[in-house]
């Protein structure tokens, strides 16, 4: 419990986490506003084909802050000070305060975890209020089992981003294919076209929990389990991985 | 020092560029990048000969993986300029070169030099695998209109490396200037295909899109490759600029 809180404080005081809740509150709403904008005479007039999704479209692509938050959490562990300050990672103070590797790793996850769900809270009610704002009585109910699907997704992305992060030890390449992915011009959109197993990554996976896609594939639940399943296979590759490694290479 | 002023941007240049050469990432960067082209490429090229026979350009497929390749060269650029920051190495480089202008001009330039033929190598790559995959099924085209495209491809990606530059001489951080100009190029813009096409041709990724597209006639806003590589220009060359005044004001 109190590496947990540890590594909250860690988090809070992190100089690029002002980005990641920045993004993960307005992000969504900017997305959902703009694309309800665009919409609106259709909805209006009744012809919307996409009208169950509105709103829900910025859950899925606002998702950039919790990327940055669980890509932070592991790349300031490593990131070397400079050679004028001794040249130190921070990851040899944090395993020289909590010895057990796999403790510390649960209480990142955990912190990393709580994190995002808060934020995806916050995010739901500014996109909800954004998406009312604009389309006003128009707008569609949202659902609770949809909006808890969008939470999770939250949740797991952030994890599979800290995954990821632990793995390469570098924030940079986790940060630049999980944002291209999360955009419109996916990785793992293009590849379903080529093969339908791609309907099976974790991202076009957690999409079934929450969007109303037009060719569904998965039901939300099994969707839910399926990235819950990634994120699984992830965090145990990085447990086993981060336990064996060395740290200071 | 009594060099005479051309000499000294000469030597200028080469530090610089020797920096770069001997940055580890930059060549994982470019590596990194050329793979995910080919694999792309080849996502691509699957996709398209799914599709009807006959009715696809070469270049229009090989040249689809541009978005992606992109990413790779925006990452390159940040690279260049924040890795001075990383430790220090930025008051090693000023006392050495004390004029903070001239720095971070040659260090632009220098990332150009190495940019230029890894963007047309990757672009000419991609292009030439869709060639040899498809050369049955899809429209032939002439070798000039080829190398035209090209040379704009290769334009486009060498500006969105200074700009992305220029803007992590500015942030001097590597992840927000990265989150930003990634939320820039691959979110942003694509919601913002609503907005007039007055007004977005005029972003630096749409004035960019220009310099390569295959030229079509039915549109009215529609720019030369001339027009939009230099609105692409002007908008890197403002970011240099702005970087290079804030540059010489701040404290390193």
């Amino acid at each position: 419990m109190r590496a947990f809180n540890a590594e909250l404080s860690k988090l809070f005081s992190l100089p690029g986490i002002w980005l990641a809740f920045l993004i993960g509150v307005f992000a969504p709403a900017v997305i959902a506003a703009l694309d309800s904008m665009a919409q609106k005479e259709e909805i209006i007039a009744g012809v919307s084909t996409r009208l169950s999704e509105v709103g829900y479209i910025g859950l899925g692509l606002g998702v950039q802050g919790v990327i940055i938050l669980g890509v932070l959490a592991v790349s300031s562990e490593y990131l070397a000070e400079g050679n004028e300050t001794g040249g130190g990672q921070q990851i040899t103070t944090s395993l020289t305060v909590v010895s057990s590797r796999i403790h510390f790793l649960l209480a990142k996850a955990g912190a990393v975890t709580v994190i995002s769900i808060l934020l995806s809270v916050v995010a739901i009610m500014t996109t909800v209020s954004a998406t009312h704002l604009v389309l006003g009585e128009y707008t569609p109910a949202f659902e609770w089992p949809k909006l808890l699907g969008a939470v999770c997704y939250w949740a797991f992305t952030a994890l599979l981003a800290f995954g990821i992060t632990v793995l390469t030890k570098h924030g940079m390449i986790p940060l630049a294919v999980l944002i291209i992915n999360t955009s419109f011009v996916s990785f793992s959109f293009l590849l379903s076209k080529v093969t339908k197993l791609a309907l099976y990554l974790p991202d076009r996976a957690g999409f079934e929990m929450f969007m109303f896609l037009s060719n569904r594939f998965l039901t939300p639940f099994t969707g839910g389990l399926v990235m819950f399943a990634w994120v699984v296979v992830l965090f145990i590759a990085a447990a086993i991985v981060f336990h064996r490694r060395d740290v200071a290479s | 020092m009594s060099f005479p002023s051309s000499k000294k941007i000469t030597r200028i240049l080469g530090a610089e560029l020797d920096k770069l050469v001997t940055l580890p990432s930059i060549w994982l960067t470019l590596t990194g990048t050329f793979i995910l082209n080919l694999l792309l490429a080849a996502a691509f090229t699957s996709v398209g000969l799914q599709g009807a026979a006959g009715t696809q350009s070469i270049l229009n497929i090989g040249l689809a993986s541009m978005r992606y390749l992109q990413a790779g060269f925006i990452i390159l650029g940040i690279l260049a300029t924040c890795s001075e920051y990383n430790g220090g190495q930025i008051r090693t480089t000023l006392t050495t070169i004390p004029w903070r202008g001239v720095q971070l001009s040659t260090k632009h330039l220098a990332l150009e030099i190495i940019t230029i033929p890894a963007a047309f190598i990757m672009a000419a790559s991609g292009v030439l695998y869709t060639f040899t995959m498809m050369r049955d099924t899809a429209v032939v085209i002439e070798i000039g209109t080829m190398i035209k495209t090209l040379l704009g491809a290769t334009g486009y990606l060498t500006c969105t490396t200074l700009l992305s530059a220029a803007i992590g001489a500015l942030f001097r951080r590597t992840t927000p200037a990265l989150v930003v100009l990634l939320g820039y190029y691959f979110v942003v813009s694509p919601l913002t295909r609503d907005f007039p096409p007055s007004i977005r041709k005029c972003f630096p990724d749409t004035a960019g899109y220009y310099m390569y597209m295959p030229p079509s006639t039915d549109e009215i806003n529609f720019l030369t490759p001339m027009q939009g590589a230099g609105i692409s220009m002007l908008w890197t060359l403002i970011c240099i600029t702005v970087a290079i005044v804030l540059f010489r004001k701040r404290d390193a």
